[in-house]
């Protein structure tokens, strides 16, 4: 008789211990966790350069996965629960295929992550998008195989699930709602590590409150069906709100602080750099050797096992070779990532508010304001880029930034119920969270603009102080 | 086609085409992205969402035109409990604003926007992905949305779409 396979053990700072059981579903997903494609992200840090500002966000892509798996089985407890008190059968396969997806969910993160990324989408390199690759890493391989004893299309549904669908049935909530395992686990994760203190979460209260409720879902104006999802219920009142504040916290401090940032451009526009002459035939110049990985990927991006082969480690590898480069734009940047000389960051929101005074609380003032200060942050881009593209020879000269994001996630196009935070009353409505809270509701979409340049380019500066200067001048009585 | 007009104007320009109004962002996105594909568009580039073919640079975009007067948009709330927006054209002063319209935004506008965003879905998968039977992976990717007869509908607005002449003819799907 085969004996059973050995349950397995991972300790971890935020979960403590997470187990792989014996049984033959966790034994395949610890299979999973031992291919090169998985253990390939102990390489690559969940939060790339942030431990340039903290030292102790170290921490990997690798603890993040295998603890959303361990999120997610908790999770889906409250799901199993739900469905026996209906006296429904649990659907086994569909509850195996969403804890399969939280476990390799950010199988594709390139190095540095959303860094590389943005490398992807300026030069529309298919496997610069983490999605892609982790749909490619998932069908075929190594996982794909580990995957298969789970039954013969198993790995292609889990890709399908976690990248080409959005969220159908209610076991696809610990993968895809507002309180998924993912949310759950980087918001305590990221800021343990980073040591931040404003982004705690009441984590066993917000579980313990999380109920099974059914939205309306549509499309523009059109109603679609229902779909059953995670809501909070009456008494997680304040552990909703800590949640959307804390995220709220993390944006500025953590996920889009200005240094972090800075260094992402630097990166961004190193490896951009380092592209276009590897593209040219100039691989010697940028002071790399043609079997380099990064050369390698360069030379032919759509192909996977050059993707395979990048990772954090990689990239730190080659930095002594890039500090010697005989190309100023890339020994130029490369040094700057070494010896962490960041940019000088111009914020040119907070510029713009400290001039034009404090918003109006009228909603017609409110809407005035903002789209001013929208258009003058935009023309403030326009000009500083013209500026920079004429000026600038082998790397921009002024690096722009600018996003914003809202406590939501994403899940249909037109705006409803599943892409808010939702509660249940003690009444038994379904409201928004920001309907019964004034905290949440008073909050805005966090939104930043802001321009770099380096420390010793008072030039690009000047640049950027008088195109703010002139151009809030020129606006600032218009409407 | 890309051009040196700024983003914000030719997210305006896409208003413009569709009759100077759209009603709904997936109706936005799905038009844009159809233009796009018959040699019409204003040069965003598209990627696949769980929603269908989209484009942040249009989002942001449109924002932007927002902010300099070229859209006006007005956000309603749904008998269903969301929010939809309309978008329309307008000059500086806030006045619509109409050029020569595009028969085939303007078709796709009046299109319902479940079939519309199935249609431009099916699309992308044939051009970008490679599909054969871009409507079977439409539907398996979408099973709620392509469901009730809404595919065989989508076929059906695809088929009026492809029937309109433009540079590019929209790939041969149906």
């Amino acid at each position: 008789m085969a004996k059973a396979p050995k349950p397995q053990r991972i300790r971890d700072p935020l979960h403590n211990l997470i187990p792989f059981g014996s049984d033959q579903f966790e034994h395949c997903l610890w299979k999973v966790v031992q291919t090169r494609p998985f253990q390939r992200l102990r390489r690559v840090k969940q939060l790339g350069f942030s431990e340039f500002v903290y030292p102790g966000a170290t921490h990997t892509r690798f603890s993040h996965c295998v603890g959303v798996f361990h999120t997610a089985r908790q999770l889906m407890e409250i799901i199993e629960r739900h469905i026996k008190s209906g006296g429904q059968q649990v659907k086994t396969h569909q509850l195996q295929l969403a804890l399969a997806g939280a476990l390799v969910h950010d199988l594709g993160h390139g190095m540095f992550s959303h860094a590389f990324e943005d490398v992807g989408r300026a030069l529309d390199l298919k496997y610069a998008r983490h999605e892609h690759v982790s749909d490619a890493l998932i069908r075929s391989g190594e996982v794909a195989e580990a995957l298969g004893d789970l039954g013969t299309s198993f790995a292609d549904e889990v890709a399908t699930l976690i990248n080409q669908r959005g969220p159908e049935t209610l076991y696809d909530a610990v993968v895809s709602s507002q309180f998924d395992a993912d949310r759950l686990d980087y918001m305590r994760r990221d800021s343990l590590m980073a040591g931040v203190q404003n982004g705690g979460i009441d984590f066993t209260w917000l579980v313990a409150n999380l109920e099974v409720g059914t939205l309306p879902r549509g499309v523009d104006e059109k109603k679609l069906g229902d779909l059953e999802t995670f809501v909070l219920g009456p008494k997680a009142m304040q552990a909703a709100e800590t949640f959307v504040l804390s995220l709220f916290q993390l944006y500025p401090s953590l996920y889009f602080h200005k240094a972090t940032r800075g260094a992402e451009k630097v990166f961004t526009a190193l490896i951009l750099r380092l592209i276009r002459l590897a593209q040219d035939g100039q691989s010697t110049k940028a002071g790399l050797p043609d079997f380099h990985p990064i050369i390698k990927f360069a030379r032919d991006p759509n192909n996977l096992e050059n993707v395979l082969n990048l990772d954090d480690a990689v990239f730190w590898g080659a930095l002594p070779m890039l500090c010697d480069s005989a190309d100023e734009g890339v020994r130029h940047l490369a040094l700057s990532l070494r010896d962490r000389r960041l940019l000088k960051c111009r914020d040119v929101r907070n510029f713009l508010i400290a001039e034009l005074g404090v918003r109006p609380a009228d909603a017609a003032g409110k809407k005035a304001w903002e789209t001013k200060m929208a258009r003058i942050e935009e023309l403030i881009i326009e000009r500083s880029r013209e500026w920079s593209d004429k000026h600038s020879k082998a790397a921009p000269r002024i690096l722009i930034d600018q996003e914003e994001r809202d406590p939501y996630k994403r899940f249909q196009e037109s705006k409803g119920p599943l892409n808010q935070i939702r509660m249940r009353t003690s009444s038994g409505k379904i409201l928004d969270v920001a309907e019964c809270s004034p905290v949440v509701a008073a909050l805005e979409t966090f939104k930043l603009c802001r321009l770099y340049a380096a420390a010793g380019d008072s030039e690009a500066m000047e640049a950027i102080e008088q195109i703010a200067g002139s151009t809030l001048k020129e606006n600032q009585g218009a409407d | 086609m890309q051009t040196n007009r700024s983003d914000r104007e030719r997210a305006a320009q896409i208003v413009r085409d569709a009759g100077g109004r759209i009603v709904g962002r997936t109706r936005m996105q799905k038009i844009a992205f159809l233009l796009e594909l018959t040699g019409l568009g204003e040069g965003f580039h598209f990627e696949y969402k769980h929603y269908g073919p989209y484009s942040d640079e249009l989002t942001k975009a449109i924002r932007a035109a927002a902010a300099f007067g070229l859209v006006n948009v007005d956000e309603q709330q749904t008998s269903w409990g969301g929010w939809y927006s309309t978008y329309s054209a307008a000059d500086q002063r806030g006045k619509l604003s109409l050029k020569e319209p595009v028969s085939l935004a303007m078709e796709a506008a009046k299109l319902d926007p479940v079939e519309l965003e199935l249609a431009a879905t099916a699309a992308y998968l044939k051009i970008f992905e490679g599909y054969d039977d871009p409507w079977s992976e439409t539907a398996r990717r979408k099973p709620e949305k392509a469901a009730n007869g809404r595919l065989e509908s989508a076929k059906a607005a695809y088929r009026q779409l492809m029937s309109i002449e433009a540079p590019r003819r929209l790939p041969n799907i149906v």
